[in-house]
Formats: structure tokens, C-alpha cells, sequence
């Protein structure tokens, strides 16, 4: 059975990060309303990152590490620990970083991202950048799940 | 808030993660000592990146102006874009 970390980890997560998408959306063509709703969303995005840092790291910390990760090197699929599983938990702290840069565009530069273009489409690339990077990370979590499912089956451990 | 000062900032603090994961591996020491911040090197790492980030923010504020150009969003990007390769191609060869 699933533990209840991961599915919260991983839907408030992608909750974030259709968050950001969102904002990205909003600043295509921003007006006063959009760059209100875009500050809405890249506030909730940044609160759901940080709250799956904490919920994925803790269950990392505490389950991942004594129950998941000796079953996936005891298999032929070991490779998903020791390359995958390893790049996610280190590039995954990107994304509050520059989660909390868009956060600060919007708020520091607020109706004046009409204007002020390289503002604008700073906020826009970095949003798009948070929205890539964790999805690629999202990936990277479904072929863990899929490598732990894999060793299991096959027996090994 | 000076934009600028954040960019760069986030720019060196991805940096610095990409700099401690690798090094952590490299040297089992460095690992420990990551792994003394808050019971484990993951732990150390996500501290260590607040608080550079944080510093690394005052001492940007304090020397550069707050006038954000392309030029520091596509260091960022780039950064993030190297940091990356630079954790994944390591981790393939160490695999």
C-alpha cells in the first residue's frame, strides 16, 4: 500500500507547479487583474513547494531510506536509486529558490510588470522553469515507484 | 527587495547545492559533516541552502544596484541548466 506521504508530497506538488504554470499564463499578456491573480497563484505555488520539501523530506528521511531505498538495491534496478532517486532529491532544491524569486518579481515590480519588460519576462521564464523542472522531477518520482514495484515483483529482496 | 541582488543570489545558491551534492560524495568527511546539521546530509544540504541563499542575498543587496537586467535571469537560467547536467552526468559515472 502507498504511503499517504508520497501521494500528499506529490499532490501538493503538482499543485504548485500548475500554480507557476499559471502564472506564466497570467504574464503572457498581463493586466491589472491578471498580475492580481498571478501573485495569488505564486503564492500558493511557493506555499505548496515548501510544504512537499517538508512532507517529501521527511518521509525521505524517515521511511524512504530503511524501507524503499535497501529493496531497490537489492534488485537489478539499482541504477534508480543510485541515479535517479539521487538527482531528484538534490535538484528538487532548486525549485523553492527560484520559486521565491518569481514570488518577488511579482510583489516587488507588481503592476509595473505591464511595463518594465525584463521583469515581465524574467518572472515568465523562471515560472516556466519551475514548471519544466518539477515536472521532470514529478517523472522522476513515477519511475522510483515504478523500480520499487519492479523489485518487489521480481523477488529479489 | 532588490530583484537583482535575489537573482544572483539564487543563481550562486543553486550553484553551491550542485558544489555540496557533489562534494558530499567526494568526500565522506564533508558528507558527515552535512549529515551533523540535522541528522542527515539531505537535511544539511536543504538548511545550508536556505541560509546561503539568505546571506548570499544581504551581501548582493549590499554591493549592487536593484536594477534587474536579462543578463542576470539568463545567468540564473544557465546556472540552474549546468547545476543539473553537472548532478545528473555525476551521478551516471558514480552509478
Amino acid at each position: 500500500m502507498m504511503n499517504p506521504l508520497i501521494f500528499v508530497h506529490a499532490l501538493i506538488a503538482e499543485a504548485g507547479l500548475f500554480a507557476f504554470l499559471w502564472v506564466l499564463v497570467e504574464l503572457l499578456n498581463p493586466t491589472e487583474t491578471r498580475i492580481r491573480r498571478a501573485k495569488v497563484a505564486a503564492v500558493f505555488g511557493l506555499a505548496c513547494l515548501l510544504t512537499a520539501w517538508l512532507a517529501g523530506g521527511f518521509y525521505y528521511v524517515e521511511v524512504y531510506g530503511s524501507q524503499i531505498k535497501p529493496v531497490i538495491k537489492g534488485s537489478d534496478a539499482k541504477w534508480v536509486h543510485s541515479i535517479v532517486m539521487e538527482v531528484k532529491e538534490h535538484v528538487f532544491l532548486f525549485l523553492p529558490v527560484l520559486a521565491t524569486v518569481v514570488v518577488t518579481m511579482l510583489y516587488k515590480y507588481g503592476e509595473g510588470l505591464i511595463k518594465k519588460k525584463d521583469a515581465r519576462l524574467t518572472a515568465v521564464l523562471l515560472a516556466g522553469l519551475v514548471f519544466l523542472l518539477g515536472f521532470s522531477i514529478a517523472g522522476m518520482g513515477a519511475i522510483i515507484s515504478s523500480g520499487y514495484r519492479f523489485a518487489l515483483e521480481a523477488g529479489l529482496v | 527587495m532588490n530583484p537583482k541582488a535575489l537573482t544572483r543570489a539564487a543563481a550562486f545558491t543553486i550553484a553551491l547545492i550542485a558544489l555540496a551534492t557533489i562534494g558530499s560524495e567526494l568526500f565522506a568527511s564533508f558528507k558527515q559533516l552535512l549529515g551533523s546539521i540535522g541528522g542527515h546530509h539531505w537535511i544539511g544540504k536543504s538548511v545550508l541552502s536556505i541560509f546561503f541563499f539568505g546571506i548570499l542575498y544581504l551581501v548582493f543587496a549590499r554591493f549592487s544596484d536593484d536594477e534587474l537586467s536579462l543578463r542576470d535571469t539568463w545567468l540564473l537560467i544557465g546556472t540552474v541548466i549546468l547545476s543539473g547536467l553537472a548532478i545528473l552526468i555525476f551521478y551516471v559515472l558514480h552509478a
